[in-house]
């Protein structure tokens, strides 16, 4: 108990030393000439807890010192594609926001958000960039339009206490977790036989049943020549949802539902956060999510660290996918370029470019420690830079806060880095209305006994076609 | 004896038939479990808000297992309700008063001064009550970003002051009113605004009152519209944030029910208050429209 | 002109004052309702990118909204939403009606008590009755029928059961105010006529027939219309509370309107086709509103 409360005490010394830090290194003035004004979307609420108000407050304080004339007008705006789009018409639109990763090409095909590369080049992290995030957020010139703020790869949380009652649980403590797509059915039967509680919980309602299905379908095949979406040599769209690869992926998902009965009662209106609900208060045992709301079953539903873990995402026969995503920064359509620069020397500040300077660094610890207090796991973020120094001075920070038996984790991770998975992006166009075609697809298997698979594929496939045709191909 | 006034269809001496009487009983019966399924859901939700998120989402028994008002004082203050009924207040206010300046003055128009060519414009109000104003959002909406009014209460406000049904209680009321009085007025030198806020207005206190709660009650629920102009910002209402939370998930299902119970204890305290006025006047005026 | 007789003068003036008391009311109205039902037409017509009209497409919106089996899924939801709301919306306030117009004690208490949902948000009371239908053994319904024996069930995810339960919910809400509203044309009645067909022995049952009904035909003729022209609308209740699922087996036309504006495709040229396929149907009720009302009312 004694040794807790040095540590405790000594762990503050360091943290106040450290909040310190910034306030000597003050002195820098980076440049006093840039002088222009940007809004921040998404700025936190004066309902948001006091520490996440304070941080902001900290960025603002510290873009105040290093940039004296610039000047930062809070907005908190938060993006929506059907309220985006008018205030970038009206020029109302905040200098930064957060859209996720399907909408940056749309926006940039319609011109809708603003160029960065020139102010990107001049903190010299052009060339940084992730591949996969330069094709998702630059246009068909190399000409880059956003930033990526944090992104995800899509694997399956647990929640351990159902493993435990259901006696799926090594010597060692470590879950049994199910491997492929086909074990996830055994498995999820398993444990609804045991516990009475769904095995999996699949939230089909609007676009996230299709979203879920995209991952199932690339490992069932669904990719290269049997692609849900590609382009034929004349460059138009085409997508195909018959393939047998597909045709079989959806007949797994019906099996789940009839033949196994793992699924959770309401899944056609089972939502993102419904999901969690049903995970973190223990009626479903499994929910395929991401490494990036590891908080939501645990700190925000209730469930214990100790009772939940991450595990990578079953594959299939012909393939072991996983979903890689997230949310990014764009930019008002109209920014000037020293907008521009302002805009990136303030996402230096809250650490999204790959530099780590000591107020970066005090902000990450007051992240993991914020996480840890609030009993989420304190886990390595993905790193969407291809900087070797930065990522592993990252990973040294992650490291002194974690808070989780990380061989929970580990076998997610390792996945990841040592690529026995393989990252995919979402599919490249239309992707939200295509989940939504697909979603549909999805509710009619689960809600008939017997429906018709590839009748009811092959309308979807028509529907979205016509979609395509009339949104890029015949434009 | 006769207590009690029997304005239905049974009358008293029905009640010495035992198979009369075996159907009033019924009849009580049947109005009690009316009221039964009108109030338990409101009864519920209520006792619902007294349960954690587990508790909601796993218990299968209708009563919570304690009874600690600091569930719902923790969610009012988590997440800031007290700011969300101001701006429903502001909304509401702004509002009724523009329900009540523009559509009056339209309906006097209409309904007593009938300048030439009015009539052209009581067809085209009375066309517009049937045509529901969701059909037109999106072009409306366009229309209020083109005139910079994006979040901001300004458009909400004005939207009611251009309700046909409003305008139609207002005709119907002023054409009601007996014509002597205001040509006295008229007579006694009174210009036409005159002539509305010193006789036409006066008399009118029925109707607004009944078109004020209309518009209190439907400026209170209104979130479609809302939600559009007013977006992320820190002017949202009570019913918008309550879309928001269902549309963002952003919040649980155990303050989302305590949401709930916030978005409706406002309502229920109009109700109460003008229970007669609603119950009454308000019938009265929907035979009517 | 000098000859012009003043009284003629001054009653420009009053016509041009009158017109001006009118004008901030006619303003919103335009900016409101006129300007934006006619914008959506002209909007109908056109190909658009955002919020900008490409290039005139005539009915080309029009032919690709209709042909696709969205549309014609919504349509036929629409129609079975209303058949629902008819079945059971229509008839149950007129029950109502009767049942607490018979009353004598407690006949303010329960007409109060059934008005009282009416009063309530209508988002708040799906949000609330979402809890009702939810298919978990948590679920209010659920709960209720376990008491009764009978196993746990699902409804929201049964396609044939989400309209008439989502008409359900819309007439715990709505079925009270127009129940006021018969009982209020009911009380018209004389009771003198119920005293002397009793004497002439008419059963009770005979007189509710032949007496009571028929004197809220016409009433119910105008709420009817009225209703299914409501009806028709219904857009924020399948949106909130099934999203249009399972399998667009809930979806209204409306909402396939607001998916196209702001449901992530932002074709509000196709959108506004959709509005303006419902406001025909709209002015088809209309026409048919106005017909049964033409004698009752002074309106036309």
């Amino acid at each position: 108990m004694k040794r807790l409360k040095n540590l405790v005490s000594w762990l503050l010394i360091v943290c106040l030393m450290l909040a310190a830090l910034p306030l000597a290194l003050a002195e820098g003035v980076i440049d006093e000439g840039l002088s222009c004004t940007i809004t921040l979307g998404n700025w936190p609420p004066d309902t948001a807890p006091e520490a996440e108000k304070a941080l902001f407050e900290n960025y603002r304080a510290i873009m105040a010192r290093q940039y004296p004339n610039v000047t930062l007008v809070p907005d908190y705006y938060s993006y929506t594609l059907s309220n985006y789009v008018p205030m970038a018409k009206g020029g109302t639109a905040p200098s930064i926001f957060q859209p996720p990763f399907t909408d940056p090409q749309l926006l940039i095909s319609q011109h809708l958000v603003g160029d960065v590369t020139d102010a990107l080049a001049a903190f010299g992290v052009l060339d940084k960039f992730s591949p996969s995030y330069v094709e998702m957020l630059a246009d068909e010139n190399g000409r880059i339009y956003g930033l990526p703020r944090d992104g995800y790869v899509l694997g399956m949380h647990i929640n351990l206490n159902l493993f435990r009652e259901a006696g799926l649980m090594d010597e060692n403590g470590l879950p049994l977790y199910p491997k492929t797509l086909q074990e996830l059915a055994e498995y999820g039967q398993i444990i609804r036989e045991k516990t009475g509680k769904a095995g999996l919980v699949f939230p089909a309602s609007e676009t996230y049943g299709g979203w879920l299905f995209t991952n199932i379908a690339w490992n069932f095949g669904c990719v290269g020549e049997s692609a849900l979406e590609y382009q034929d040599e004349d460059g138009r769209w085409v997508c195909n949802f018959t393939s047998p690869e597909c045709i079989a992926a959806m007949e797994y998902i019906r099996d789940l539902r009839w033949k196994y009965d793992i699924l959770n009662a309401d899944a056609t209106t089972t939502d993102w956060a419904g999901a969690h609900s049903l995970l973190g208060t223990g009626e479903a045992a499994m929910n395929f999510a991401a490494d990036d709301s590891v908080d939501q079953p645990t700190a925000n539903k209730g469930l214990p660290v100790e009772d939940f873990a991450l595990i990578p995402f079953p594959a299939g026969d012909f393939g072991r996918y996983a979903l890689a995503g997230g949310t990014c920064y764009m930019f008002a359509p109209n920014i000037t370029k020293d907008q521009g620069v302002a805009l990136m020397a303030y996402l230096r500040i809250l650490g999204k470019l790959p530099f780590l300077d000591e107020d970066i660094i005090a902000g990450m610890r007051a992240d993991y420690a914020a996480k840890r207090d609030r009993g989420a796991p304190v886990l390595p973020a993905i790193s969407a830079w291809n900087d070797e120094e930065y990522n592993a001075a990252k990973q040294a920070i992650v490291d002194e806060y974690c808070n989780v038996d990380m061989r929970l984790y580990n076998d997610f991770f390792d996945s990841v880095t040592q690529g026995t998975i393989s990252l995919k992006s979402e599919e490249p166009v239309f992707a939200q209305q295509l989940y939504r075609e697909l979603t549909a697809v999805i509710q009619r298997m689960i809600t008939r006994e017997g429906a018709d698979v590839v009748k009811a594929l092959q309308k979807a496939q028509d529907s979205f076609q016509e979609y395509l045709d009339d949104e890029i191909n015949d434009y | 004896m006769k207590s009690i006034q029997r304005t239905g269809v049974i009358r008293d001496y029905d009640m010495h038939s035992a198979s009369v009487r075996a159907g009033y009983g019924l009849i009580l019966a049947l109005c009690v479990l009316l009221v039964i399924v009108a109030v338990f859901p409101l009864i519920w939700v209520v006792l619902a808000g007294f349960k954690d998120l587990k508790e909601f989402v796993s218990s299968t028994s209708l009563l919570p297992e304690k009874y600690d008002i600091s569930m719902f004082t923790t969610t009012w203050n988590q997440l800031g309700i007290a700011k969300n009924y101001l701006n429903s207040l502001i909304s509401v206010v702004g509002s009724v008063v523009c329900a009540l300046v523009f559509n009056g003055l339209l309906g006097y128009g209409i309904g007593i001064l009938r300048p030439k060519g009015y009539g052209v414009v009581k067809k085209m109000v009375m066309f517009s009550l049937l045509m529901p104003t969701t059909i037109s959002i999106v072009p409306l909406f366009m229309n209020i970003q083109n005139l910079g009014m994006g979040n901001s209460f300004l458009p909400l406000w004005l939207s009611f002051g251009a309700n046909a049904m409003y305008i139609i209680l207002f005709v119907q009321f002023f054409e009601s009113l007996p014509m002597s009085i205001i040509e006295a007025g008229r007579i006694d030198g009174c210009s036409q605004l005159q002539t509305f806020f010193r006789i036409v207005l006066p008399l009118s206190k029925p109707i607004c009152a009944v078109i004020s709660i209309f518009a209190v009650n439907a400026a209170w629920s209104d979130f479609l519209l809302p939600y559009l102009v007013l977006r992320g910002g820190d002017k949202q209402t009570v019913m918008v944030r309550l879309f928001v939370f269902s549309t963002e998930q952003t919040v649980n299902a155990d303050n989302m029910m305590r949401s709930v119970v916030f978005s409706m204890i406002p309502p229920i305290i109009l109700f109460f208050i003008f229970q007669k006025q609603l119950t009454e006047n308000a019938v009265s005026v929907g035979i009517k429209g | 002109m000098r000859a012009q007789p003043k009284a003629s003068r001054a009653r420009t003036a009053e016509t041009f004052k009158s017109w001006l008391i009118m004008l901030p009311g006619l303003i919103l109205m335009c900016f409101f309702v006129w300007e934006p039902l006619f914008e959506s037409i002209r909007m109908s017509l056109y190909k658009t990118r955002n919020v900008e009209l490409v290039r005139f497409v005539g009915l080309d919106n029009f032919i690709s909204v209709v042909t696709k089996d969205d549309f014609l899924q919504a349509l036929q939801n629409t129609f079975s939403y209303t058949f629902w709301s008819l079945l059971i919306g229509f008839f149950l306030p007129i029950v109502m009606a009767i049942l607490i117009g018979e009353t004598t004690k407690g006949k303010g208490f329960f007409r109060t008590a059934a008005y009282l949902p009416n009063m309530l948000p209508g988002l708040a009371v799906i949000i609330l009755w979402s809890a009702f239908f939810s298919g978990e053994k948590s679920g209010v319904l659920n709960i209720l029928l376990s008491g009764l024996g009978i196993p746990r069930q699902t409804y929201l995810t049964r396609a044939e059961w989400v309209i008439p339960i989502i008409i359900l919910i819309a007439t715990w809400k709505g079925a009270g105010a127009t129940t006021l509203i018969y009982m209020a044309g009911m009380a018209g009645v004389s009771a003198e006529l119920y005293e002397a067909a009793a004497i002439d022995g008419a059963t009770v049952w005979q007189r509710i027939i032949h007496i009571l009904l028929p004197a809220v035909r016409k009433l119910a003729g105008t709420l009817l219309i009225l209703q299914i022209i409501s009806v028709f609308q219904i857009m924020y209740e399948p949106m909130v509370l099934t999203k249009g699922g399972p399998d667009n087996a809930s979806l209204s036309l409306m909402q396939l309107m607001w998916q196209y504006a702001f449901g992530g495709s932002m074709n509000y040229g196709k959108a506004s086709a959709v509005a303006v396929i419902v406001t025909l149907i709209l002015l088809l009720m209309t026409a048919v509103y106005s017909y049964f009302n033409r004698k009752e009312s002074d309106w036309d």
